[in-house]
Order: C-alpha cells, then sequence, then structure tokens
C-alpha cells in the first residue's frame, strides 16, 4: 500500500514521506524522506532510507532503527530529529 | 598582514553552471589548490534550486516554469526551493580546518551570515540573523542560506534579495493546499522583503557586492582579492555540470 504524509516538525523544517509498506503484516517495503531541513552528511538520509527497509511500523522500532543509524554513522539533523521523523512515517498509516 | 581570500564574481550563468561552479570551487578548494573563495553571482534565466532532499515534481510547478522560462536545479545543500530572480547570490567555501569558519554547523551560519549583515550596513539596511538560515529585517526575510560539508571543506550559499515578486513565485512553486494559496501569498508579502523595498530605490547587483565584500572582510578580517576560476575549475565545473546538475537522474533524484 502506498501512502504520503506532510508533517511540521515542531520548532523545525516541513517534511513530507512517501511510504510503500505492508498493510498486512506492517513492514515498510519503502520509504522516500524529503523536505527542505540539513542532515549532514547528505547522503546519510539515502542510507537511512534503506535501513528502514522491512522496519516494523511501530513507534519503538521505528525510533530504535533510526537512532541507531544516526548513531552509527553520526548524523546530525538540523530542522529534523528521530522523533519527528517518526512522527511523519507513522502519520502515513493513520 | 591580513590572509587573502579569493573573490569570484560570475554573474548571468545558467542554474545547472551555477551549481557547478560552486561544486567545482569545493573541490578544488578541498584539494588545496585554491584559497577559501567568496564568489557573488546572478542567474540567467532566473531559476528555482530545490534542496537536496526535496522532491521537484513536489515542489515545482514545472509546466509553469517551461511556459515562464525559468530553469530548475537540485542543490547538494538541504533546505528549502528558492526563486533566484532579482537578487545577488553568494557562496562561500572554506577549508573546515581555517578558523575564520567555527566547527559548530550552527555557529558557522551565524559567522557566515553576520557578513552579509555586515554588507547589508553597507546599504543602510539594519539586519539580524533569524536561527537557523535566514537574516531578516523588520521581521521580515531579505535573506536564505544553505550549508553542506564535504571533503573536510565547508560550502554555505545564499540569497540576498534585490527585489521579489510573490505572485511570480507562486506561480512556479507548488503549495501544500491549494485552497488557502491566496491566504498564504498574503502571508509570504508579509514576511518577505528585499533591498529595494527597504531602501525604495533601485540598487545594483554591482552596488550590492561592493557592499558585501566589504562585509565578508570586516566579518572575518581579510582581503577579498578578485580572481578568475583557474582551469582545473572550469574543467571540473564543465564535468559536474554534464555529469550531474543538468541530469533528470539528478534533478528527479525524489
Amino acid at each position: 500500500m502506498q501512502s504520503k504524509s506532510v508533517y511540521k516538525i515542531p520548532n523545525g523544517k516541513l517534511i513530507k514521506i512517501f511510504l510503500d509498506y505492508d498493510s498486512k503484516n506492517k513492514l515498510i517495503n519503502n520509504i522516500c524522506i524529503t523536505g527542505d531541513f540539513f542532515a549532514y552528511p547528505e547522503e546519510s538520509i539515502d542510507l537511512m532510507e534503506k535501513k528502514l527497509k522491512n522496519t516494523l511500523l511501530t513507534k519503538k522500532d521505528l525510533l530504535e532503527k533510526i537512532n541507531s543509524v544516526i548513531k552509527k554513522y553520526k548524523i546530525e539533523f538540523i530542522g529534523l530529529n528521530a522523533e519527528g521523523l517518526v512522527e511523519g512515517i507513522l502519520r502515513c498509516i493513520k | 598582514m591580513k590572509e587573502q581570500w579569493r573573490l569570484l564574481k560570475t554573474e548571468d550563468n545558467s542554474a545547472f553552471t551555477n551549481m557547478a561552479i560552486d561544486k567545482a570551487v569545493m573541490v578544488s578548494c578541498s584539494r588545496g589548490k585554491v584559497p577559501p573563495t567568496v564568489r557573488f553571482y546572478t542567474w540567467k534565466p532566473p531559476a528555482i534550486s530545490i534542496g537536496y532532499f526535496q522532491s521537484l515534481n513536489e515542489e515545482v510547478n514545472l509546466d509553469a516554469c517551461k511556459s515562464l522560462g525559468v530553469e530548475f536545479v537540485r542543490r547538494i545543500t538541504g533546505g528549502g526551493a528558492v526563486f533566484h530572480d532579482k537578487e545577488l547570490t553568494y557562496s562561500i567555501i572554506i577549508p573546515e580546518s581555517n578558523l575564520k569558519v567555527p566547527k559548530n554547523i550552527l555557529e558557522s551560519y551565524r559567522r557566515i551570515c553576520g557578513a552579509v549583515i555586515k554588507g547589508l550596513k553597507y546599504l543602510w539596511i539594519e539586519s539580524k540573523y533569524a536561527p537557523i538560515n535566514d537574516i531578516i529585517v523588520n521581521n521580515k526575510k531579505i535573506s536564505g542560506s544553505a550549508q553542506t560539508r564535504k571533503s573536510k571543506t565547508v560550502l554555505q550559499h545564499g540569497t540576498v534579495l534585490l527585489d521579489v515578486d510573490v505572485d511570480k513565485m507562486f506561480k512556479l512553486l507548488k503549495v501544500p493546499n491549494e485552497k488557502i494559496k491566496d491566504k498564504l501569498i498574503a502571508d509570504v508579502k508579509q514576511r518577505v522583503t528585499s533591498i529595494k523595498h527597504i531602501s525604495d530605490n533601485n540598487v545594483t547587483f554591482n552596488e550590492t557586492s561592493d557592499a558585501m565584500k566589504i562585509g565578508f572582510e570586516e566579518e572575518f578580517d581579510i582581503e577579498l582579492v578578485n580572481g578568475i576560476l583557474t582551469k582545473e575549475e572550469i574543467s571540473l565545473t564543465n564535468k559536474f555540470e554534464r555529469e550531474c546538475f543538468s541530469t533528470t537522474e539528478w534533478n528527479y533524484k525524489k
């Protein structure tokens, strides 16, 4: 199933998430994270999209996965944060 | 003796060329081939640049671009979509190891925007930094910037609005909700300004770049020396324009 969300991060930037997911088992097939935020290094968002594949669409699983990628690859966000990204993703399935 | 940086003035380039030059200078600087560089430039024809993470189809009305003769390009920096028309665009490229620019990204935004603020003072305009990446005059935005860091080199580019046509801008950019488009346009007109609106006369690109030159020199306590692109930078510009910025793969990446 395909879905899209638009979410303004509190005190941050606007993100638009395009999500392709399995509605039965709630797993991410594909995700595209777009918006006017900043991320350093920029390529980390491509990496984040790849790592989020097959992640269960729950707050806990998403936050764990996103935080582990941020830590592993030393990603610095401006106008975006892990919680905001999770909220944007979960709004795709509401 | 003050540290000498290079000043480039490259007016009237296409969107693809402008973004390719910034990247070429960044690569050349990261290889230690050129000194820290400040560039002032314009766009001909006018163009939309979108942030690295934005979706072209989502942000830009491509039919309107075609009919109004406006180009479009994806930047290597994050941030939002910008309509480049009557403005001075600046870029600053400097090694991360140079102590003039803070290691911390947010602090470095403030410092570089400080140069633009000092430049605006020489046009009799009092402005201030509005985090993360804006400069405002009487609470209205006059300048926006975006920064990236690659190969231990900082690139920040940004706009200084000489004039602004919000109605045209909204023909070119898509809005999240068409139903409230008129309200959004009215809001943006209240929140954006330009040198022309403030000083009530036409300040030219050259007058603005002269003021900005002094602004950068004072902020960083350096001397800007007029220069040109090196042969290597011209060659890299052609390569990046051909292999990246002009390609469908790059511009429609998201």
